[in-house]
This record gives structure tokens, C-alpha cells and sequence, in this order.
């Protein structure tokens, strides 16, 4: 780890993981003078302190990068605030899956740390990417025209926030070995299935990462051609195929049409946005919940409605930092293996943001993708903590290499 | 590795621009369109929330109060016809008119763009908030006078508007209702009263659309002063024949009006020149001309929600186009539209954007938006303009529209009557201004199922005409 003899190096997360977990704690002790609730003032100490410990504590077990971890941190706190002042049963299970998923980051960093040997863990994992993949086209049931979930009990299970990381792992290890058959026969399985299980958002996901995993191995013009023009293909065969498909390509050119039935969602979506204006209607004060789904598709317009759209463009702006945060620990890493995989995750990240965001403003037809960090449910957010926790396991390589070269320059008098 | 740092460069690079593409859509639609999804009847949100703001007064140009609050709640002043009159204007506070100022300007009415320390007083203060006063270019008396003027009983609207600054004086539609008292006879009357034909109405132009075939002439046929067309009663197209008012085929009468030059035929209002025109232009030519006017294009006027005027672009046949020519086939246009196209011809060939609020102020003297007049486009030269203003002129001394003429002032205009399948009588139309720079007004009028513009709604001009140079030095 750190060694003692080097010189402390700044770290930019510090003043910022003050501001954010401030933020919080007013947040919520705000939340509860209005309702007096004691598990408001629990949350209010309780969230804070899960800040600090996926922030700062990280650095006791690994070098991490501060700034990520505070920008990852704040986001996963926002949703946990804005979902439990407009369902607090709902903000509860979050916290919980949000201290999870901390777990979870810090066990998908350390994988990454110190696995040396990937070969027969990537023949493993695609086997398992395969089965988890099948398993709701045999038990899942139809939410929303896609059949993109398994239950166990009470609970429920998305397998394609999982295979997620595999994919990541799989394909950036198939590609810095230079096997691109098997990369590519993966990714189509993957894409294959998720066609099947008429989950389009997540296929386009899948996609979008693959080509760009792909590109940053090969540096093929040809490949970005054929991809896009292959993605168009199969999103028109996806429109002449599926009803669903068409129904919401209509809606998304014209809501209006039918602003109580079929437009509902987006309208009452766009009218959030709106009323909240530029500095928003205040936490606790707004009325989003008209919107349906605004626990998980529309979280980003009810945060948009109660803070604002000032507010909401530093919420991109927390994202676009943690985008090319990953993309410079993706051009720092020492092998071909973890650039790949950082930029994966990144890619994956913005994708994701992009999708979801572009169809709460409709800028894009909507789709069933979460919000990274911020939207309710406990797959997506330990799956999205998990791929920051892969980005950290790169990240702490780096600083490993760093701090090797630091080493070596000094035995070898010379200077870095 | 070199190789693939430079890769990750071009994929970081495409990431942000996802980023900067999703900040700068959503910056511009919610400039754009924010506050038509604001006024928009689904905002729940503003409705409970109006409930806890005094409502702001909605005064017309000349400070005459249209709408104000007693005991926190919206109420009208004056008397039912004053109330009619401006209704569709104004609105009422049941949200029966769609797009009216109580709507449109709901976030000044409301409060809703209050600062943070304009709350933070009415807070401290332990106040209930007060929405801004808004001042329309409406002017009341007018709105009056022509609802006087306008024959009882029937559906149909007028505009009247500044074609210099764009300012709307009045927007009416017909039949009208008071918002004070709105009955059952009102609710269930099959003319739908609550409909605001002068900007959601979409009319079959009629002859009044010749305008902008002539101006197409104009533009694309350099010879148009020597050009003759002849016109020989009946013009068979395929399944179309193309007639002339008058023309009564079961008693064997067609009107002809034989050998003609593009100004004679625009003052006759000869829909057999004007198809035969369409035609040489060819769909193409007239379907630009078109368009550079406003028609397909989406209106996103700041102050006014005004339905999309369209020209068709399927189905174009030979007889579909001539009839294009003439105003009838496919197309479609509000009042509001119109009367912007008659005030273009006079404004020199500039069209201005329709604007209607003129001022808000907040309770405490604060301006919060003023009038600025605004280019919507140019679709005509000085001196085409000039042209065409030579050819409107014509029509009120010579041609279909004598009956709006005033002795000794500059009126122009065009008349138009459109065939509706579904009716017995034309739609009668008149858009037309007053050629003064003292009295920069433009009109349009439309009443339904009443007959010939050139009867009907001509005079209805001049009576209007006459009374706004009576009493244009208070505007």
C-alpha cells in the first residue's frame, strides 16, 4: 500500500466529501423537522457517516481516487434523500442497498487489485453471463412489454445489471488478449439474449460499451461504420418488430397527443421540469410523484422539479466528472487488460446517464434504464457501485505502478 | 498502448459530447417550450399552487382593468359585453379557453418567477404572495366595437394588429361567453364558444391565400407585368374542375372573365387564372413561397400559442395544385396567420411576431417583462411588397372589396371566400391594412357560413377601419 516515505500527495475529494456530507445531513434533518420523524434523524447521521466510509475510509484499505469516490458517494446520497422524502419506505430500502453496494465496490476493487490470472475466471464468468441471461426468458413474467426479471420470493433480481460486469471483464480481457472472435461472439450472445428478453434499453447499452471496447482495441474506422450502421439496422428491425417499440417511438415524437393516456408519463415529466425552474419548487415541497415511475425512469426530473435545473446541470456535471475521471485512469493504467476495462466502465457510466437522461427530456425515446446511483433499486445500484469499484481497482493499480517507479527512481538516483 | 491512449482521447471526446448534447437539448426545450408546458391544462402543480398566490390584475393597453381578484379570488370587472369581448383573450379562470393570457402568462399572474428573496419576504412577512399585474396590447374598446359590428349568432373571428410593431389590439372569436357567468346554453352550444377560433381555428384560406400566389408570381416570373392569362370559365383537371364564383353549373351560367393580366386577375379574384398560375409556378415553387411565410413551419411565438398553418405536401395532383393556387385544396391557416400575412404586404414585406403582452409588474413596481417587438421573417423584397401593396390597393377601389372602401384613406386588402363541403354558404374572409404610417393597423376577419368575403365581411372592414382612424391617437 501507501508507503510511509513518500510525499503526501493532494487529494482534491477532501474539502468536497466536507460539503457533500453537510449537504446531506441538512437535507435530511430538514426532511425531519418537517415530519419529526425519528428515522429522519437517523438518516441524517446515517448517511453522512456511509459517506465517509465509501469515501475517505477507502483510502485506509487502498489507494483510491478521493475525487471519484466523493462524486459517486454524493449521487448514490442524492437518490437515497430524494427517494425517501417522496416514499420513505422506499428511501429506507435504499440506504440499505446503498451501504450494500459500498461492500460490494469494495469487493469488485479488490478482485481487480489482486486477481493476477483471468483466464479461467473469464471462461467463468461468460458461462455464468449465459446462464443468468436465460434464466427470466424461463421465469421471468412480462413488466412492460420486456421480461427482463427473475423472483425469488419476494424478492426480484434484473440478471442484466450483473452480466453487466461480466461483460466488462470478459470483453476487456478477450480484447487486450487479442481474441476478437470470442469477444465478439460474447457480446452477441449477450445483445442476442437481451433481444429476447425484449429488454431494447439494456441491449442498446450492451451495444453502445461493446463498440467502444472494440474501437479502443482496434482503432477501426470501418468497425465505428459498420457498428452505427448496424445499430441502425437492428433498432428499425427492433421498431418493425416489437409493438412496444412502436408505441413508444410514437409517444416520444408526440407526447401531446394524449396527455392522459399514452403520453402521461413524459408529460407530466416535461411539466416537472418546468415548474421547478431554474433554482427548483424546494425538497419537500413539489408534487413529482403525479409522475408514474419517478422512483426509477423519472428520478432525474423530480430531482430536476425540487432543486431546479441549475441544480440539475451540476448533477450532469457530477457525472461528466466522474466520466473523465475514468477515462484518465484508463489512459494512466499500465496494461492493455485494465485501460480497456476503465474505459469500459466509464463508458458504460455515461451511456447509461445519457440514455435515461436524453428520455426524461425527450431528447431520445424513452427506455426502461436506471440512473446510475440515483434510481431506486438494489440491483442497479450495487451493480453501478460495483463498476466504480472496478474503476477503483484500476485506479489503485495505477498508484501501485506510480508508486513503483517512485520506488526505482530513487534506488536508481534518478528523478520521476 | 500509445495506440490505444489515443483511442480512449477520441472516445472521451465522444462521451462529453453526449453530455454537452443532453445539457444543450435540455437548455433550449425548456427555453423554448417551458412555458408551453408550463400553461399546458395537464400542470397539476400550477393549479394547486395557484390556489395560495392572489392572482394578479390583467389589464388591456390603455390600463383598463379585464380581470382582477376580490378576496384572493379572480374575478372580471365591467359588464357582459366588455367581458365577452375580451374573453378569449383573457381567459377565464375555469381554464374553459385554452392559450388565453390567464394560461399563458400564468407564471407572472401566479407568482411562479418570483425570486428567492421575493419569497423569502412574503415568508418573513407571514404575507399571502401576490402575482404581477400584466398589461395586454389588447385594447378593450376595440375588442367592443368590433364585437358590435360582428353579425349576432354567428361563428367566425377578427384580429387586428400593428403590423409595424407586431402588437395584437384585439383577438377575437365568435360566438363569445362571459367568463362571470357561464350558463348551460353557453356550455352546450354546438359552436363551441370556448374555442378560440382567432388562433386555433385552422380556415381553408380561400382567395385570401392569392397573396402568396401572386407573390410567388412575382418572385419567380420576371415578366409578371406583361403576363395575360386567359380565362375561359372552366378548367377540367383530372377529377377537379376549377370554377368561378357565380358560375351555377345545373343553370348553365360560368362565369368567364376572358384575357387577363396578374393584377386584373388578383383584383377579380379569378380562381381559373390563379389555378393556371399555381400551375406554371408548379407545386415546388409555390410550396417555398409558401413557407417562407410561415405555412409548415412551427410557431413558437413568445407570447401566443397560434395552431400551425399548413400547405399540403401529399397527394398533389394537377387539380390539387391549382386549387392551391386559387386557396381552396388542402390548406389551412388561422386568423391570426392571416391577418400576419396581410400585415407583411404592408409592413414593407416584414412580418413581425405577434406579440400581446405589453408589460408585468410585481406587486412591489418591479418590471418583470416588457414588449420588444421581434422580426418573425422576411418573406417579401421592398420593393415585391410594393408590388402586391399596388395590387391590394386595387381590390378595395376596383375590385371584389369596393364595399370597405373609405373616401380619402389608403385601405387595402383582399376578400376571400372558401367552399366548405360541409356547408351552405362560403366562409366569408377579408384581411386587408390601413396604408399609413399613422395608422399601421391590419385586419383579418373570417365569418363562417355567411356567404361572400366581398359582401359580408368587407364592410364589416370598413366600419372597423373607420374606427380605429377615429380613435388611432390613443394607441
Amino acid at each position: 500500500m501507501r508507503e510511509k516515505s513518500g510525499k503526501r500527495r493532494p487529494q482534491p475529494g477532501r474539502a468536497m466529501l466536507a460539503a457533500v456530507m453537510l449537504f446531506f445531513f441538512l437535507g435530511f434533518f430538514l426532511l425531519a423537522l418537517n415530519d419529526g420523524e425519528w428515522k429522519s434523524f437517523l438518516l441524517a447521521v446515517l448517511v453522512p457517516l456511509i459517506i465517509f466510509i465509501g469515501t475517505a475510509g477507502m483510502s485506509k484499505l487502498f489507494p483510491s481516487d478521493q475525487l471519484l469516490l466523493a462524486l459517486t458517494n454524493f449521487l448514490c446520497a442524492l437518490g437515497v434523500l430524494v427517494l425517501y422524502r417522496l416514499n420513505p419506505e422506499k428511501g429506507m430500502t435504499q440506504a440499505g442497498n446503498y451501504g450494500v453496494g459500498v461492500a460490494c465496490m469494495v469487493a469488485c476493487t479488490y478482485v481487480v487489485r489482486y486477481v493476477p490470472r483471468w483466464k479461467w475466471l473469464t471462461v467463468l464468468m461468460m458461462l455464468g453471463s449465459a446462464g443468468l441471461l436465460v434464466l427470466p426468458l424461463v421465469f421471468g413474467r412480462e413488466t412492460n412489454g420486456a421480461k427482463n426479471w427473475i423472483y425469488i420470493g419476494n424478492h426480484s433480481l434484473q440478471p442484466s445489471e450483473i452480466v453487466k460486469l461480466a461483460l466488462l471483464l470478459c470483453v476487456s480481457w478477450l480484447l487486450s488478449q487479442r481474441r476478437f472472435f470470442p469477444a465478439l461472439l460474447f457480446s452477441g450472445m449477450c445483445l442476442g439474449l437481451l433481444m429476447l428478453q425484449k429488454d431494447l434499453g439494456t441491449a442498446l447499452l450492451y451495444y453502445g460499451v461493446a463498440l467502444i471496447l472494440f474501437f479502443a482495441a482496434t482503432g477501426s474506422r470501418l468497425l465505428v461504420l459498420c457498428g452505427v450502421a448496424g445499430a441502425g439496422g437492428g433498432a428499425f428491425a427492433g421498431y418493425q418488430m416489437f409493438a412496444h417499440v412502436k408505441r413508444r417511438v410514437a409517444i416520444w415524437l408526440n407526447p401531446w397527443a394524449d396527455t392522459q393516456g399514452a403520453g402521461y408519463q413524459i408529460v407530466q415529466s416535461l411539466i416537472a421540469i418546468v415548474n421547478g425552474g431554474f433554482w427548483g419548487v424546494g425538497l419537500g415541497l413539489g408534487n413529482a410523484s403525479v409522475i408514474p415511475e419517478y422512483y426509477n425512469d423519472f428520478i432525474f426530473s423530480v430531482i430536476l422539479h425540487e432543486f431546479g435545473v441549475i441544480f440539475g446541470l451540476i448533477v450532469l456535471c457530477m457525472y461528466l466528472f466522474i466520466v473523465i475521471r475514468g477515462m484518465m485512469i484508463a489512459r494512466r493504467s499500465r496494461t492493455v487488460f485494465h485501460s480497456l476495462l476503465a474505459a469500459g466502465c466509464t463508458a458504460m457510466l455515461a451511456l447509461q446517464t445519457f440514455v435515461i437522461i436524453g428520455g426524461n427530456i425527450k431528447l431520445i425515446p424513452l427506455t426502461g434504464v436506471t440512473l446510475p446511483f440515483i434510481s431506486y433499486g438494489g440491483t442497479s445500484m450495487v451493480s453501478s457501485l460495483c463498476v466504480i469499484g472496478l474503476l477503483q481497482g484500476v485506479a489503485s493499480r495505477n498508484e501501485a505502478g506510480v508508486n513503483e517507479d517512485r520506488e526505482l527512481a530513487m534506488q536508481g538516483g534518478g528523478t520521476l | 498502448m500509445k495506440k490505444l491512449r489515443k483511442n480512449l482521447r477520441l472516445i472521451t471526446v465522444f462521451l462529453i459530447l453526449l453530455f454537452v448534447l443532453l445539457a444543450g437539448y435540455g437548455a433550449y426545450s425548456v427555453a423554448v417550450y417551458g412555458n408551453r408546458w408550463f400553461s399546458s391544462s395537464a400542470n397539476t402543480f400550477a393549479r394547486t399552487q395557484k390556489k395560495n398566490v392572489i392572482p394578479g390584475d390583467i389589464l388591456d393597453r390603455n390600463g383598463a382593468v379585464l380581470a382582477t381578484a376580490q378576496n384572493g379570488k379572480r374575478v372580471y370587472p365591467g359588464d357582459t359585453a366588455s367581458r365577452s369581448a375580451t374573453v378569449h383573450a383573457v381567459g377565464d379562470s375555469g381554464s374553459n379557453v385554452n392559450n388565453s393570457a390567464e394560461n399563458f402568462f400564468a407564471s407572472y399572474l401566479y407568482g411562479f418567477n418570483m425570486s428567492f428573496l421575493e419569497r423569502l419576504g412574503y415568508a418573513l412577512r407571514g404575507e399571502e404572495k401576490h402575482g404581477d399585474a400584466v398589461r395586454l396590447t389588447i385594447d378593450s374598446r376595440l375588442a367592443q366595437y368590433v364585437s358590435s359590428v360582428f353579425p349576432e349568432g354567428m361563428a367566425g373571428a377578427v384580429v387586428v394588429m400593428n403590423y409595424k410593431t407586431g402588437e395584437v389590439l384585439t383577438e377575437q372569436s365568435f360566438p363569445s361567453f362571459d367568463p362571470q357567468n357561464i350558463t348551460t346554453a353557453v356550455k352546450q352550444n354546438p359552436l363551441k364558444p370556448f374555442y378560440n377560433r382567432a388562433i386555433q381555428g385552422l380556415y381553408t384560406p380561400g382567395s385570401t391565400f392569392k397573396i402568396v400566389t401572386a407573390a410567388s408570381v412575382i418572385e419567380n416570373i420576371p415578366s409578371y407585368e406583361t403576363l395575360t392569362v386567359t380565362c375561359d370559365g372552366m378548367l377540367q383537371l383530372g377529377q377537379r374542375l376549377i370554377t368561378d364564383a357565380g358560375t351555377d353549373m345545373a343553370a348553365g351560367k360560368v362565369t368567364k372573365h376572358g384575357e387577363l393580366t396578374l393584377k386584373k386577375a388578383f383584383t377579380v379574384s379569378c380562381n381559373n387564372a390563379f389555378a393556371r398560375l399555381a400551375l406554371q409556378l408548379g407545386d415546388l415553387k409555390l410550396r417555398k413561397t409558401a413557407e417562407r411565410f410561415g405555412f409548415n413551419d412551427n410557431f413558437l411565438f413568445q407570447d401566443m400559442v397560434v395552431e400551425n398553418s399548413s400547405y399540403p405536401t401529399s397527394n398533389r395532383t394537377d387539380g390539387e395544385i391549382a386549387w392551391t393556387g386559387a386557396g381552396q385544396s388542402a390548406l389551412s391557416a388561422s386568423p391570426l396567420h392571416l391577418c400576419m400575412i396581410a400585415a407583411c404586404v404592408a409592413n414593407d414585406g416584414v412580418m413581425m411576431e405577434p406579440r400581446m403582452l405589453m408589460s408585468a409588474v410585481s406587486p412591489t413596481g418591479y418590471t418583470r417583462a416588457t414588449l420588444s417587438s421581434r422580426v418573425y421573417r422576411r418573406p417579401l423584397s421592398t420593393q415585391q411588397a410594393a408590388v402586391l401593396k399596388d395590387y391590394l390597393r386595387a381590390v378595395i377601389t376596383s375590385g371584389t372589396g369596393t364595399a370597405a372602401n373609405i373616401p380619402g384613406v389608403k385601405v387595402c386588402g383582399k376578400t376571400g371566400s372558401a367552399e366548405i363541403d360541409t356547408q351552405e354558404n362560403t366562409n366569408a374572409f377579408f384581411v386587408g391594412f390601413l396604408d399609413d404610417p399613422n395608422t399601421p393597423y391590419a385586419l383579418s376577419i373570417v365569418v363562417e357560413n355567411a356567404g361572400g368575403g366581398g359582401s359580408v365581411a368587407a364592410p364589416m372592414a370598413k366600419q372597423i377601419f373607420t374606427w380605429m382612424l377615429k380613435n388611432s391617437n390613443a394607441q
